[in-house]
């Protein structure tokens, strides 16, 4: 018997907004760019000034303050998220949840605290209530045990599109039946060292000094991305078992596939063919059966989104319609949870009747990612 | 067929290609060599500084195993051991054309190349100039996934794993999924970890780290020894692999994966996760305990860990029910390639009719009322095994591999790698 998944909750803790369903509803509605001068640390000697960040005070808001001492920022903004989500979908922990997080940094400011313990006063200074923070799936770790999540706990790490590959292989987890639920999506934070060596490598906008600082993907005149932070997570559950709790549905994921254009590791462009992964099957076979709306990873990194747009022009029956395909990125800023973001606006748009929605993705070093969401049967 | 694929008519999954870079050196035969003479590769450490910590021992790879292996010197270390231990895999199976470009990838990682880019960040920080920033594109995780990938030229399904030290083992798992599903017939999965500061700085400052090799099970052990590996399996829907005539391993007969949502470094005490996890292995099996003869236990040797591995054995298999062993006491911890390092031993001690020992163990800890293999390998007639791995984050994966049938096991197609990360003197063989 095929499992069907469904989305029936929403938890978002970004820039824009933080909260369920309507929150993110509300937010994308609005269309604001949250993206403003950096609040958090000093960008004076940067090249790079932009990012979009979450307000201290909403964070506090969602994590209980006893909780919140012992974890560290990035934990928060998944934690809160995950909780957001659990209480919009109504959903219960057990041995049936599971959960999966991506992300593309991890805890990096735990891992520079550890080692600057370390430097500052030898073996003597490592903390061991740090050191746990350093291993990239704490924030899973820490939101399976406040949710109570005992089936699958997986993260998975990935430049540009660690949010979507997370809910696609939720969807993935639940469809096999590893999971009756899934509580899936990703998270970043804003570090000031990751930002800085980013902006010095020449990663972010304006990449090379190229025009002014911004994020516009797709545009004649992108030149790198903006980081933002925030964590966003869908919960992911096999369609008759949601019917039968009397979930509120929010729509359905029809397909997702995942795959590989051999490239270089950090390189990517128009020219590279995707001769073949996953992806391109799914997209070619969906082309015939009419996308009506498109999502796109372009962040402005004129590598990834002049790479993306010649994929979904050469695979989609209708690219005059679609391509370019709508970016997220200049609300929230480019961070680890915007994937599954950007399928929870689909799965709203396919909520308010839009037919077929197509979320894709391609990141620097090959990973293609493409997921569909209909409205619930 | 198996008993699982006859329940649910999905594809059954069999193992057809192996490869591993461990501190024994490069390939699969020196890795067994060294388990079935049970030699403890555990010695004191050379690749980073140890002064001032309680323990300064680790399982390495030794110097003059990577200086043969042919990638470029300029990739990470990691990203090194990991393609000379795919292409092993890989060339094991057989792989060609369009089944290898269609393969998918998944691996379990941790550490990325962090050793590097923690040397650059060292020297920084010591306000020293350093020109190494470069180290920092290969300091992530799925760096290696950027590299096989592409070296390797695959295009299905490409995934980097982080369940710390299941991350080798969930990531087999996962990809076994993926077959099942029909998503892809044939699947790279392993882990890989080289040593780094924060790994062994953070284990010493959680002292769980013993000062001597590592003595799982024993009355009077006292923390773990880590290391570092490579390890890949190729796997494989049995009917893809029986109609290219690729050589089967082993089958990989079931899976349980669970989470004890109880603590982010200490197992739960009644080890409830890993039952789950191991029941949920046989019952994707389709075995009974006693149809399992051997257990390749996570048994790091910490005192928590293996306390817990103990009862929840006990629970599943009833005292003294089957042969355990950690081969952890020979080749450390290996973190992220753990799973898949003993994935590989787990099938192999299958193949060979050999299990691997527990070094070091003198006293058995009476809490482990099991044979625990001590010191020696011991010739058993075992036709399946089970390998655990579990990881901070209360993370649980059992896999269980079958010896095939005999009229399972097709003739060898495997050819030699000669890509990149090929150790020199293999490619003169």
């Amino acid at each position: 018997m095929i499992r069907r998944v469904v989305v029936t909750g929403i938890g978002t803790v970004n820039a824009s907004t933080a909260g369920g369903r309507d929150a993110l509803a509300g937010a994308l509605a609005l269309g604001r760019s949250t993206i403003g001068p950096v609040r958090a640390f000093d960008t004076a000697a940067m090249s790079s000034r932009l990012a979009a960040e979450v307000d201290e005070a909403t964070l506090a808001s969602l994590v209980d303050r006893d909780a919140a001492r012992r974890l560290s920022r990035i934990c928060r903004l998944a934690l809160g998220a995950c909780f957001l989500a659990v209480r919009d979908a109504e959903v219960a922990g057990g041995p049936g949840l599971g959960i999966v997080v991506g992300t593309e940094h991890g805890d990096f400011t735990s891992s520079r605290d550890f080692a600057h313990g370390f430097l500052r006063r030898g073996p003597a200074g490592l903390s061991p209530m740090i050191f746990p923070n350093t291993v990239m799936n704490t924030m899973a770790s820490i939101a399976a045990i406040a949710i109570g999540a005992k089936a699958p706990s997986i993260t998975v790490n990935q430049a540009t599109l660690a949010g979507d590959l997370a809910v696609a292989r939720g969807a993935r987890l639940v469809a096999d039946g590893r999971a009756e639920a899934v509580v899936a999506g990703g998270v970043d934070e804003l570090f000031s060292d990751v930002y800085e060596r980013l902006a010095q490598m020449g990663a972010l906008s304006p990449m090379g000094g190229r025009g002014p600082e911004g994020c516009r993907p797709y545009a004649a005149d992108h030149n790198g991305p903006v980081l933002g932070e925030g964590a966003t997570f869908l919960v992911l559950e096999e369609r008759e078992a949601a019917r039968a709790r009397g979930a509120r549905i929010i729509a359905e994921i029809t397909a997702t596939a995942w795959g590989n254009v051999p490239v270089a590791p950090h390189t990517g462009h128009a020219g590279c063919a995707d001769s073949g992964s996953p992806v391109a099957r799914l997209i070619r076979g969906r082309g015939a059966t009419g996308v009506a709306r498109c999502y796109g990873a372009g962040n402005g990194d004129p590598a990834v989104d002049d790479w993306e747009r010649a994929l979904l022009g050469r695979d989609l029956a209708a690219p005059a319609d679609l391509v370019p395909p709508i970016s997220l990125a200049p609300l929230f800023g480019q961070h680890g949870g915007l994937g599954a973001l950007r399928v929870g606006a689909a799965a709203l748009d396919a909520a308010r009747g839009t037919s077929v929605v197509l979320v894709h993705g391609i990141a620097r070093g090959g990973c293609r990612i493409a997921l569909v969401v209909e409205p619930a049967a | 067929m198996s008993r699982s694929a006859a329940r649910d008519g999905r594809p059954d999954v069999v193992v057809s290609g192996l490869g591993i870079v461990s501190p024994y050196g490069a390939g699969v035969k020196s890795f067994w060599s060294g388990l079935a003479a049970g030699a403890c590769t555990i010695k004191p450490i050379t690749v980073i500084e140890t002064e001032g910590f309680r323990s300064r021992i680790a399982a390495e790879i030794p110097a003059e195993v990577i200086a043969t292996l042919g990638a470029s010197r300029r990739r990470s270390r990691a990203d090194r051991i990991a393609l000379a231990a795919a292409g092993e895999a890989l060339a094991d199976a057989g792989l060609e054309g369009a089944a290898r470009t269609e393969t998918a990838l998944l691996i379990g990682a941790v550490g990325g190349g962090m050793l590097e880019g923690e040397n650059w960040y060292w020297e920084i920080a010591r306000g020293r100039p350093s020109s190494g920033m470069g180290a920092l594109r290969s300091i992530l995780p799925f760096s290696h996934a950027e590299t096989l990938g592409w070296r390797l030229g695959l295009t299905g399904p490409k995934e980097t794993v982080v369940m710390a030290c299941a991350s080798g083992a969930a990531s087999i798992a996962l990809g076994a999924d993926l077959i099942r599903a029909g998503v892809t017939p044939t699947a790279l999965v392993g882990g890989v970890d080289a040593l780094t500061h924060i790994c062994f700085m953070g284990f010493n400052a959680l002292k769980l780290l013993d000062p001597t090799p590592c003595r799982p099970f024993d009355r009077d052990r006292r923390g773990m020894s880590i290391g570092e590996a490579a390890a890949f399996l190729v796997i494989e829907d049995a009917a893809h692999c029986r109609a290219r005539g690729g050589r089967v391993h082993a089958r990989l007969a079931g899976y349980g994966m669970t989470t004890d949502a109880h603590h982010v470094t200490a197992p739960h005490p009644e080890g409830e996760g890993m039952i789950h996890a191991m029941q949920g292995a046989l019952d994707a099996a389709g075995l009974a305990a006693r149809e399992v003869g051997y257990v390749n236990a996570h048994g790091t040797g910490t005192p928590q860990n293996d306390r817990a591995e103990a009862l929840a054995l006990r629970r599943v298999f009833g005292e003294g029910g089957v042969l355990v062993s950690s081969t952890k006491s020979l080749v450390g911890h290996t973190m992220a390639a753990a799973g898949s390092v003993e994935a590989v031993a787990t099938i192999l001690a299958l193949q060979h009719g050999l299990l691997p020992p527990t070094a070091n163990l003198e006293h058995v800890d009476p809490e482990v009322p099991f044979d625990c293999l001590p010191v020696v390998a011991r010739s058993a007639d075992v036709s399946a095994g089970l390998s655990n791995s579990f990881g901070f984050g209360g993370q649980n994966v059992s896999l269980i591999f079958v010896r095939p049938e005999v009229g399972e096991v097709q003739p060898k197609a495997s050819r030699q790698w000669r890509g990149e990360g090929q150790p020199k003197a293999s490619r003169a063989d």
